[in-house]
């Protein structure tokens, strides 16, 4: 109980969700990150008063690094989101949007936290069931056979970031560039198990995008002059290289807890010396053309073997010394390209999300419809399944039917509007009453007609509106029925231009939606320490 | 500046931590948001966690804090209960002293003299309390709540097995007041796998606890960004940093753990190394080399594939560490080196001093090594086979944010803690009167009468009894007089404590409890009277019950003639006399459960009120109605969201009726507690209310502490 360090006392709130700022901000937090998403999704420009470079972006990781959230209740939604896009790279807005959903929906509702939380949870386990289950009508295995699926899942990537301002050219090129860039990391012959190697990103910038291209190997930066002096090379032999990871650079190592004396007269730094030559010279006699190293190079030892026509390179970096050591292993570099420095980096990390969620499809081979499909569909086999059999849940939780109604329509529409975020021109969105799949309708659309000659593919592109299909609007009530299971092969074999969505990115933030909201809603009371 | 530091004070201050940890009581507990100046945001509903963030200023909350966490160090688990008991207790003391107040002190006396006053009053209080602490309640702990304890071992066999299930419910009700409602049964689960996967035999568990408890930062990883659900056990032992060097290995894998550094240096702490020309520096150069060339070939050729090191190594060492296959680990921290040292029983390998060839004796064997990656971090994952009952396994905690991450590993190393405690006997002293002994079976069959009276009663009982001191003065008197004149006849004492309480009239309901005591005394007098034969006891029971009658009616005698003042000499008086004590050691043993849910307060409760109503001291009784009053206050807190059936006053009363017909309670709740946890932390909670009834001054000193060690100066009476 010592007094030494006066600390202040710490400001403690009760129940934060009542108080009207959090849900301005929280209101706030949500518009901005609705309007920038998916494809069509506005831009925001981020500009740091206090210097720094403008950031035009509308993806999460970016968006959220940037935004300076002040209030404890947001900071846990965004670390949160921000902590899934560390781990999954995608589905970042999917996450925050949904979370701040439900938080809405439950408070308009009115329930106690005890019974949202356990139901949410039942929901939740619905949800994730139905979705790794065999009968799952939004999950395709990916067959690896073909490419298709896969650039349609990389393109549908990168056509969701409109802040890399590519054309549609634009983005076939890339798309195909990134799924070659990954099948160049798969080694060919594995014995037991897949160890993926590296795909760097070598930035140019200022050029066109179409430029881009995929090198297999490692580009290491040289200066012009050192450049012309070995080129053009004319051997047939192989070439040799020697790295080194220690420093060249003639320093005297640790000598030990001790005192060393040293004679007047004696030079340890020409011993040095002698010693680093004397390798300069090994390596001439064993006809290394490469010399690579990691820290500095004496300048002595650099001329030496320039002079005997060995290219030497130091200061290569920690981070290319990986990548090196490994060069016999399948590395490739991917030149990009783009316009300014704000495109180039919304388009490396485009690149990188896409590379990423490519090796967690290799790890855990399905796909799930995007384009808001998923959601829909979802909502419509949640709504359906709690009407048929709400007994499985109500038989062991302390709760009434209406309660579970309430909350089942507030967890539906929660995930229907993230759908519904999708649609930024004020279109209509609607769901069939067969797939339950979700559609847009041009916004100057005439009073309805005929709704088959309006629309014209639904937001995944599986299925046409050529079918005989019923269509409701997504913000009215409709009867709950029970969407179509079990995705038919011919349906995605035939169609060649899928939206695609990661299957284990979604999973897990759906499930870090749900768990967030939950854990905000059962905050009781925020001790900030005022110190 | 000074203030008062009555109970007063106290109870304002314990009424603001209640509001705040009783929304985190119980399975419906809530969660409180914690933000640190450093940015950092923490998930807790952990007690100590929320009355820590508080830094809470008053004096008096610091004392309570400090109490809590001084608590906490010891048991690891209640700090919430700690509160709402404390301030229950102080509701129940302070309803107390404002009647007497009214009635003994006349209003023209000045505010001061009020106030010292109050403290002597305070001072007699926290005695009775400490009295209670030390003698009364490990008392009926031990004679009357040990009829009802659970066990978590199954008893069937000699050995003490611990069952699977007890385990899991005992894990269930810890976590459903320490981890968010809906990760309760998943991390329990998660603790109790973890448990029996680390178990080698029954026989270890102690020791698994002790490892687990000691080294749980290197035992646990967390990954954020992750849902709770993907929180897993792995096998073996996961360090927290990357390999230095990798080499990919198959089959067993032997090991080696250095301390120091492989390669020679010119020059040893305090020696000193003569450098005479540039040659002899370069041989030197070429002898280390060759020198750490040697030792890792030779450890290449004892079969050793994994170096660990607590040191950083040179990179010479890793370049022969590479090409001779062995992968190094380097920088270890002490703790995992001692882990390991434990764990594996792998000591440090001593670097030779010759060059010659040796044995290496101190290496161990691993099922695998290989490099663990979650959310882009690097771990070293060793398959460690264990050598001790203690079989290495780590537990990766996942949560969407860090803060959920620490709460869950918080709650898993308190539930350890908890479980150390539990497996361990716990030692009661008490002293019982002989006569007593005899009469243990009795009170359960002639309470029935007054128990079923429902608790807003008890209350009436407890409050009013000191006032009603002075208005019997009448009737007293005439008492004492029969008790002076039978008090040399050979009356046995328990046959009258047995008889009188079922003699005692229904009364109105301002029945009060000394009008009981009166009642009680005409009595036993009126049953002297009529001279009734019971005589069959021997002697020495006989003349205990004398003295005991002449002690009570002195007693009485004293409180009416001079009030509080002059009362602590009589009880000392009274200690004397009882030379019929005989020490009686007990203990909770090991293992001690009872159902959650508030069972143990009812218990107690219970068993309180009927030693209350059978002791003679009115300070006693008072002691004890506010304690077992205040007991309450916990499954009321627990009950609170419970409709119908479940709700508090059906609860109270459906078990109270169990426990008066001898049937066994029934619990809605499946959760286990332990029993010794809760004994713990309501002498703890005694201990500080004693403490702060002594306190009657708070002075407020602004001016920089002198000393590091003056730290004590809040405290200043």
């Amino acid at each position: 109980m010592s007094r030494l360090e006066a600390k202040k006392p710490s400001l403690c709130k009760s129940e934060p969700l009542t108080s009207e700022r959090v849900r301005a901000t929280l209101c706030v937090l949500k518009g901005i990150l609705t309007s920038s998403y998916g494809p069509s999704g506005r831009l925001k420009q981020l500009h740091n008063g206090l210097g720094g470079c403008v950031c035009t972006t509308s993806q999460s990781s970016a968006l959220l690094s940037n935004l300076s959230v002040t209030h404890p209740v947001l900071k846990i939604l965004t670390t949160s989101v921000q902590n899934h896009v560390s781990c999954f790279s995608d589905c970042g807005l999917f996450t925050a949007i949904l979370c701040c959903n439900l938080i809405e929906n439950v408070q308009k509702i009115g329930l106690t936290p005890t019974t949202v939380i356990k139901l949410n949870k039942h929901l939740l386990s619905l949800c994730t069931s139905y979705l790794q289950s065999e009968f799952c009508g939004c999950r395709i295995l990916v067959d690896f056979s073909s490419t298709q699926i896969l650039l349609c899942l990389v393109r549908s990537i990168v056509t969701s970031k409109p802040a890399c301002m590519l054309t549609r050219q634009e983005i076939d090129h890339i798309s195909a560039l990134i799924l070659r860039a990954f099948l160049l990391t798969i080694p060919e012959n594995t014995k037991d198990r897949l160890v993926l190697g590296k795909s760097i990103i070598v930035p140019l910038k200022g050029q066109r995008v179409i430029d881009s291209t995929v090198l297999p190997g490692i580009l290491l930066e040289i200066s012009e002059v050192q450049l012309m002096k070995i080129l053009p090379i004319k051997k047939s032999d192989p070439f040799k290289v020697a790295l080194f990871c220690a420093s060249l650079s003639g320093d005297l190592s640790d000598t030990g807890e001790g005192t060393v004396v040293v004679s007047s007269g004696v030079s340890l730094e020409n011993a040095v010396l002698d010693q680093l030559l004397s390798l300069g010279r090994q390596l001439v006699s064993d006809h290394i053309d490469l010399v690579l190293c990691q820290k500095v190079m004496h300048p002595s030892l650099k001329q030496f073997l320039s002079t005997h026509h060995v290219i030497a390179i130091d200061r290569v970096g920690a981070a290319l010394m990986e990548a090196l050591s490994k060069v016999t292993a399948t590395i490739c570099s991917l030149l990009l390209c783009n316009r300014n420095d704000t495109a180039w980096d919304e388009l490396r990390l485009t690149c990188q999300t896409a590379l990423h969620v490519l090796q967690l499809t290799i790890k855990e081979p399905s796909v799930l419809l995007g384009g808001g499909c998923t959601e829909t569909h979802l909502a419509a086999y949640i709504r359906h399944k709690i009407c048929d059999e709400p007994e499985s849940i109500l038989k062991d939780d302390r709760c009434t039917q209406t309660e579970l109604h309430l909350l089942t329509e507030a967890f539906c529409s929660a995930l229907e509007s993230v759908a519904g975020s999708l649609e930024h021109d004020g279109g209509e969105i609607l769901t069939d009453m067969k797939y339950g799949h979700f559609w847009t309708a041009q916004p100057e659309s005439p009073s309805v007609v005929n709704w088959s000659d309006l629309l014209s593919r639904c937001g995944c592109g599986l299925y046409t509106s050529q079918e005989e299909l019923h269509w409701s609007f997504l913000k009215t009530t409709h009867p709950p029925f029970a969407p179509q299971t079990c995705l038919p092969h011919e349906a995605v074999g035939s169609a060649n231009n899928l939206t695609l969505d990661c299957f284990t990115a979604k999973l897990s933030s759906l499930q870090v939606a749900v768990e967030t909201a939950n854990l905000i809603l059962d905050l009781s009371y925020i001790i900030e320490d005022k110190n | 500046m000074a203030a008062a530091g009555s109970a007063k004070a106290a109870l304002q201050v314990a009424e603001v931590l209640e509001a705040i940890v009783s929304c985190c009581v119980g399975p419906e507990g809530r969660q409180v948001l914690c933000t640190k100046p450093t940015g950092e945001v923490l998930i807790s509903r952990d007690g100590g966690c929320l009355l820590e963030a508080l830094h809470v200023e008053h004096p008096i909350a610091r004392m309570v804090v400090a109490c809590v966490s001084s608590h906490l160090r010891k048991t690891g688990d209640g700090a919430k209960t700690f509160i709402i008991f404390l301030c229950h207790l102080l509701r129940g003391l302070h309803a107390i002293p404002d009647k007497e107040q009214d009635s003994l002190i006349s209003p023209n006396i000045q505010t001061h003299r009020r106030h010292w006053k109050n403290c002597c009053q305070w001072k007699f209080i926290s005695q009775a309390l400490l009295r209670f602490q030390t003698q009364v309640l490990d008392y009926i702990m031990g004679h009357y709540l040990s009829k009802h304890f659970l066990s978590v071992f199954s008893s069937s066999t000699k050995e003490r097995t611990l069952c699977r299930s007890s385990l899991v419910s005992l894990l269930e009700a810890y976590f459903c007041g320490r981890v968010g409602r809906n990760h309760h049964s998943f991390i329990s689960q998660l603790m109790c796998d973890y448990f029996f996967k680390c178990m080698a035999c029954e026989s270890g568990c102690e020791e698994v606890f002790e490892i687990v408890d000691d080294y749980f930062v290197e035992l646990s990883i967390g990954v954020a960004g992750l849902p709770v659900s993907d929180s897993r056990i792995t096998a073996g032992l996961v360090l927290h940093r990357d390999f230095s060097v990798y080499c990919p290995a198959d089959g067993d894998i032997r090991i080696v753990l250095v301390t120091e550094t492989i390669q020679p240096s010119f020059s040893t702490s305090g020696s000193e190394f003569i450098l005479n020309s540039e040659t002899q520096f370069q041989t030197s150069q070429c002898w280390i080399m060759e020198r750490t060339k040697a030792i890792m070939k030779h450890l290449q050729c004892q079969n050793v594939q994994l170096l660990l090191s607590s040191v950083k190594q040179s990179d010479l060492v890793l370049y022969y560490a590479g090409l001779n296959g062995i992968s190094v680990v380097e920088c270890l921290s002490s703790e995992e080196v001692s882990l390991i040292q434990r764990a594996v029983g792998l000591s440090p390998f001593v670097l030779p001093h010759a060059s010659s060839q040796y044995e290496i004796c101190n290496t161990a064997l691993m099922k695998f090594c290989k490099p663990l990656i979650f959310r882009s971090k690097r771990y070293v994952h060793l398959g460690f086979i264990g050598t001790c009952s203690f079989i290495p396994h780590c537990v990766v905690l996942c949560a969407p944010v860090q803060g959920l991450v620490e709460q869950h590993k918080n709650a898993l190393r308190g539930a350890f803690k908890m479980l150390r405690q539990l497996f361990k006997d716990l030692d009661l002293n008490y002293e019982i009167q002989a006569s007593d002994q005899n009469c243990t079976s009795s009170p359960l069959t002639n309470r029935n009468s007054r128990e079923s009276k429902p608790l807003p009663e008890n209350g009436s009982i407890q409050s009013p009894c000191q006032g009603t001191v002075v208005k019997n003065k009448g009737k007293l008197a005439t008492t004492e007089a029969y008790l002076k004149v039978y008090s040399n006849l050979v009356v046995p004492s328990i046959d009258l404590e047995t008889y009188t309480p079922c003699s005692t009239p229904k009364g109105t309901p301002t029945d009060t409890y000394q009008t009981d005591e009166t009642r009680r005394c005409l009595v036993k007098t009126r049953t002297i009277d009529d001279s009734e034969p019971f005589t069959e006891d021997n002697s020495a029971n006989s003349t205990t019950g004398n003295t005991r009658i002449e002690i009570s009616c002195e007693n009485l005698q004293v409180t009416k003639i001079a009030g509080k003042g002059s009362k602590l000499p009589v009880r000392e008086k009274s200690l004397e006399m009882c030379t019929s004590h005989s020490q009686c050691c007990s203990s909770i043993p090991a293992g001690c459960v009872l159902p959650v849910g508030g069972n143990f307060e009812i218990l107690l409760h219970y068993y309180l009120l009927n030693y209350a109503r059978k002791c003679q001291q009115s300070e006693e009784t008072m002691v004890s109605m506010v304690i077992a009053n205040a007991l309450l206050g916990i499954p009321q807190i627990l009950c609170k969201s419970q409709k119908g059936n479940y709700s508090f006053p059906h609860m109270y009363v459906r078990a109270l009726h169990a426990l008066q017909t001898n049937q066994p309670m029934v619990s809605s709740q499946t959760g286990l507690e332990s029993v010794a946890s809760k004994y713990q932390l309501l002498t703890s909670v005694l201990q500080c209310l004693t403490k702060i009834l002594t306190i009657d001054l708070v002075i407020n000193i602004k001016r920089q502490p002198q000393k590091v060690y003056d730290q004590d100066s809040d405290e200043e009476v």
